[in-house]
């Protein structure tokens, strides 16, 4: 561990904007809105800012993505697939651990399982992570009840704690100690871990009274999930006033569902393109021949809370789907965000029998 | 930053939205949290705008007919070519038809160029079959040619009241707006024959008989007369107008409304004592091409103006639009009755202002609706100007074939080209500003985020190079330049400019002027105003009449939630159109929506092919056995080609009627 003073923070910036693309939290001058996107110029880089609107994941896993050209010849029936590497290293520079936790599910998805995907590998690779350790949580923020935050504790190149006069620059890679020794920073003293816990302690203890949106029950959810205790009625309840506009999978820091189209373009090959999709839309889950196991939207709403919030979703990300980020809650037209959902299902044990 | 911010152009709502710009192409699009109207939430379309925004299936370049088809010329050739064959025809033998979804500016270019240039009186808007007459009705009342009330209050309405279209599919983020505010304790009801998800997430759904909604309204108001809850100048007659509805309502009829339309007289009359009592009520209903007859906006306003809810903090009328810019293309005076600002003809006043402006040679008479022209058999129209058909169906195509000339500029692949002769590639919204006005009157100014792709050119500049090649001698050399000259020819912009427009996030609401700098949220009336007036009926409310026997079912048209206003620009998208192709694979001969009592009777079954037969056209379609429609009603929620040819075209009229409308229709199985 080391000691980054704050004046020195436009150093490391700079250092790293050297070699990589560099993104972060930046704000809006129009909307004065906090969105995590490329940097104009690393003094852009706004580590105090509020929780960004969008989460990091599209630099990974863009909303389209070209991921390869093809041109077919009718008359000979050559084909010619170009996979052009395109991918420029990228810096993600004041990564919420809420957001880092959904890139370690991203990755566990994409790289962990029998097929590597290897457009997201690639991104992945050439990636550096400065994560930057909550010191306060917002309105809609409900990390402490999934296991991921307000600190990051894995996945990281470097891991950044305000401390007030300086940051505590905490190494989680070769990459990461490489910019601690670029940049001369001076090890921390031999308080800096309880320095850092009393950070962490004291981000936690303003959970009760700053994240007001979201007081839910998320242990007893899992458990109800898990086993299918949840009543038809209440996956009902929910389905009725979805609006099936995918934003919540969208907002999703671990929602990796894509849809993969081919587009011809002007100039002749045609694009394969990765979008953005949900499991809130109809036509994702039918098959061919008319079949579909999950046309109804209650269907569809508790598809997505399964895999956010069930225990064999679990295993295959090594922790819950849900990372507390809360973003679901701001964006959705039904106002059926994961914390109601979860509230409905307490409701349901909590209340009395007619 | 690779995000910039702007505002959503499928629908009227004006959502506001980030869109992300790499390498000179859209490539992605995020909600806006700080917009006014939106607060951060998209709905599907608006999720998914960027892959309009990206597609390659784009007009590229001018386009001029040959022997052999199209071939490519340049700008020059294109516009000299154009303005060489628009040149051939008298004036009156032209016509302009704008689009609801261009920029004002894009609009008004369009309207002068007919009425100043082309010296035509026949400027229209493609898909405007309601929004006019529903604006012209609140015009009448209030004299506010536009919603009477804001989105910003609906979270504080006590009383919210739905009249017809699904508005969870038509503008779900307005929906979305009244689903929160039920949430919240708002007393919401829907008046909606089919079951709605607006109608589910409703406290009551009153659902009565196809076609029978000017009844109930009708109805509602003598209760609110008879039971003695009405604002006590409307109840004395001392509001204009009041004599008038009072006489339209002698024709109401409770019982024989009860037995026809499936409510109950104390139904209706605990709804009137709920609206009565509510402090601040809105309400909503759609516009635009499944709108609202006259007399039924005619009807809501008259209700809402006797519960004493009009001009009042915190009420309000709602046009709810379906089309980014119809509001502010009507503004601008895209219609063959009016000039810019909603000066209806003739006027003699505003007919001398716009010559002095456009010069003394500028057509100032009424003109006649394009749709009016192609279908008449004398065939007046030799020449059209179009821009951005979107719409997928064409019930004119014979008649366009046969036209002399036709000039289309739009930026997407369309159809509607196998029509014209010199195709012209327009900008997209998203590359040239321009300034576009929601369903609530709010002006929003959107900038450019990208250069123009291929060889397209924004709208107004393709427009204006026309007018100059055909001698104009004015010329706009920027939308802001346009802009400057909608402030002046039409009233409520007065006091708008672009930096006036950006100054905040969300635009101003008309009218903008000396004594509104900021803009006008909703209409209030002050003591110093004219008083709201009752706005008489035009037709005899005729009572629900019983089915013919060879007819007994009736029809409804409708849309459905991807298949957007049978709509070509979501056949650009990835997303929306696999969802409405999800539909349509289950059935690929177009569908109706059959109660299960009626499909049980007849014998139909769900896809099963079904003929729907009605006294001027026939159609074979695939049945959905559905209980969100009534016994003895049929609900076709879009047409396709086959279902177009056979029936809709000898029904056009009933179907350009609107949501009001219904088609006497028989079953049989096949």
């Amino acid at each position: 561990m080391y000691i980054l003073p704050k004046a020195d923070v436009p150093r490391l910036l700079d250092a790293i904007a050297a070699r990589y693309e560099l993104f972060g939290p930046v704000v809006d001058p129009i909307s004065g809105d906090t969105l995590f996107d490329r940097a104009s110029a690393p003094s852009a880089v706004r580590l105090d800012a509020p929780i960004p609107v969008n989460t990091p994941k599209f630099s990974v896993f863009p909303h389209f993505e070209r991921i390869l050209t093809y041109r077919y010849d009718r008359a000979s029936k050559a084909l010619d697939i170009r996979r052009e590497d395109l991918v420029r290293p990228k810096a993600l520079v004041g990564v919420r651990s809420c957001d880092l936790t959904g890139l370690l599910c991203f990755d566990r998805f994409f790289l962990g399982q029998e097929f590597v995907d290897e457009v997201y590998r690639d991104h992945r690779r050439k990636m550096l992570i400065v994560a930057n350790t909550c010191v306060r949580p917002f309105a809609q923020c409900f990390c402490v009840c999934t296991d991921s935050g307000p600190a990051a504790v894995e996945g990281f190149d470097v891991n950044l704690t305000d401390l007030g006069e300086a940051f505590l620059f905490e190494t989680g890679s070769d990459k990461g100690r490489g910019l601690a020794s670029e940049l001369g920073l001076a090890p921390a003293g031999e308080h800096a871990a309880r320095d850092r816990a009393a950070v962490v302690n004291r981000s936690i203890g303003l959970f009760d009274g700053q994240a007001v949106e979201n007081k839910a029950w998320i242990s007893r959810a899992v458990n109800r999930l898990t086993t299918g205790f949840v009543k038809p009625e209440t996956w009902e309840y929910i389905g009725q006033q979805c609006f099936e506009c995918g934003a919540c999978s969208f907002v999703c820091p671990s929602c990796s569902c894509f849809n993969v189209q081919d587009a011809a373009t002007q100039a002749g090959p045609t694009d394969r393109l990765r979008t953005w999709d949900s499991c809130s839309f109809e036509g994702y889950s039918r098959m061919a021949g008319e079949h579909n196991p999950r046309r109804p939207i209650e269907d569809r709403r508790n598809k997505r809370f399964f895999c956010k919030l069930s225990y064999s979703q679990s295993k295959k990300y090594l922790r819950p789907g849900c990372v507390g980020c809360g973003r679901c809650a701001r964006v959705c037209p039904g106002d059926i965000g994961l914390p109601n959902v979860v509230t409905a299902i307490r409701r349901e044990i909590t209340e009395p029998k007619p | 930053m690779s995000y910039h911010s702007g505002v959503c152009n499928f629908c009227g709502t004006g959502c506001g939205h980030l869109l992300m710009v790499e390498n000179g192409t859209v490539r992605g699009v995020f909600p806006s949290p700080g917009h006014p109207v939106s607060r951060g939430r998209l709905c599907v379309r608006g999720w998914h705008i960027h892959e309009l925004l990206a597609t390659e299936e784009r007009l590229a370049r001018p386009l001029r007919r040959g022997p052999n088809g199209f071939e490519s010329v340049s700008w020059d050739e294109a516009l000299e070519g154009a303005a060489a064959e628009l040149r051939r025809f008298r004036p009156d033998e032209i016509g302009v038809w704008a689009s609801p979804r261009a920029s004002n500016e894009d609009v008004f270019t369009a309207v002068r160029l007919a009425r100043a240039v082309l010296r035509t009186p026949h400027i229209d808007l493609l898909s405007d079959a309601w929004y006019s007459s529903t604006a012209e009705v609140l015009r009448e009342g209030t004299g506010w040619p536009g919603s009477l009330g804001t989105l910003a209050d609906v979270r504080a309405a006590d009383f919210l009241f739905v009249v017809g279209t699904d508005l969870t599919r038509q503008n779900p983020i307005v929906a979305s707006e009244l689903h929160f505010a039920a949430k919240a304790g708002a007393d919401l009801v829907t008046l909606s024959s089919r079951t709605t998800q607006m109608a589910r997430l409703s406290r009551t759904h009153l659902r009565p008989a196809p076609g029978a909604k000017k009844a109930v309204l009708a109805a509602m108001l003598k209760l609110l007369l008879d039971e003695g809850l009405a604002d006590p100048d409307f109840a004395a007659g001392r509001i204009e107008g009041t004599e008038a509805v009072r006489l339209s309502l002698r024709d109401v009829d409770l019982a024989g409304l009860e037995k026809a339309a499936g409510l109950t007289a104390d139904g209706l009359r605990d709804l009137v004592r709920r609206l009565a009592k509510a402090e601040r009520a809105m309400a909503f209903f759609s516009s635009g091409t499944t709108g609202l007859g006259r007399d039924t906006v005619a009807l809501i306003y008259n209700l809402f103006l006797a519960a004493g809810k009009i001009g009042r903090p915190g009420c309000g009328l709602v046009p709810v639009v379906g089309i980014s810019n119809l509001a502010g293309a009507n503004d601008m005076g895209a219609a063959p009755g009016r000039l810019p600002g909603w000066r209806r003809l003739p006027d003699p006043a505003a007919e001398a202002a716009v010559r002095s402006a456009w010069g003394e040679a500028a057509a100032v008479t009424p003109g006649r609706r394009i749709d009016d022209l192609l279908r008449d058999p004398a065939k007046p129209l030799r020449a059209l100007v179009v821009m951005d058909h979107d719409e997928e169906i064409n019930l004119h195509a014979e008649a366009l074939k046969k036209l002399d000339f036709v000039l289309y500029l739009g930026a997407y692949d369309n159809p509607f080209i196998e029509f014209a002769h010199v195709v012209l590639p327009a900008a997209t919204y998203a590359e040239t500003d321009g300034t576009y006005t929601n369903t609530e009157r709010r002006i929003q100014l959107v900038r450019r985020k990208t250069e123009p792709r291929f060889e397209a050119r924004p709208a107004w500049r393709i427009l204006t190079g026309l007018a100059v090649r055909l001698g104009a001698s004015w010329g706009y050399d920027s939308p802001e330049a346009v802009f400057a000259d909608i402030a002046r020819a039409v009233p409520m912009y007065a006091g708008a400019d672009y930096a006036r427009l950006e100054a905040g996030v969300g635009g101003l609401a008309w009218p903008v002027d000396a004594a509104h700098p900021r803009g006008t949220a909703r209409y209030e009336r002050s003591a110093a105003d004219p008083a709201p007036r009752a706005v008489p009926l035009r037709e005899p409310l005729a009572g629900t009449a019983p089915a013919a026997a060879d007819y007994p079912f009736r029809l409804m048209a409708g849309k459905s939630y991807f298949y957007w206003h049978q709509n070509n620009i979501m056949k650009r998208t990835f997303i929306p159109l696999r969802e409405y192709n999800a539909l349509l694979l289950l059935y690929p001969q177009g569908l109706v929506d059959v109660h299960p009592d009626d499909a049980a009777r007849l014998g139909l079954r769900d896809k099963r092919p079904v003929r729907v037969v009605s006294a001027a056209g026939t159609m074979t379609v695939q049945a959905r056995v559905t209980s969100d429609v009534l016994p003895g009603m049929v609900y076709a929620p879009y047409f396709i080609g086959p279902m177009i040819e056979g029936f809709l075209r000898p029904e056009a009229g009933a179907v350009e009627r609107g949501e009001d409308a219904v088609i006497p229709v028989r079953l049989e199985k096949v």
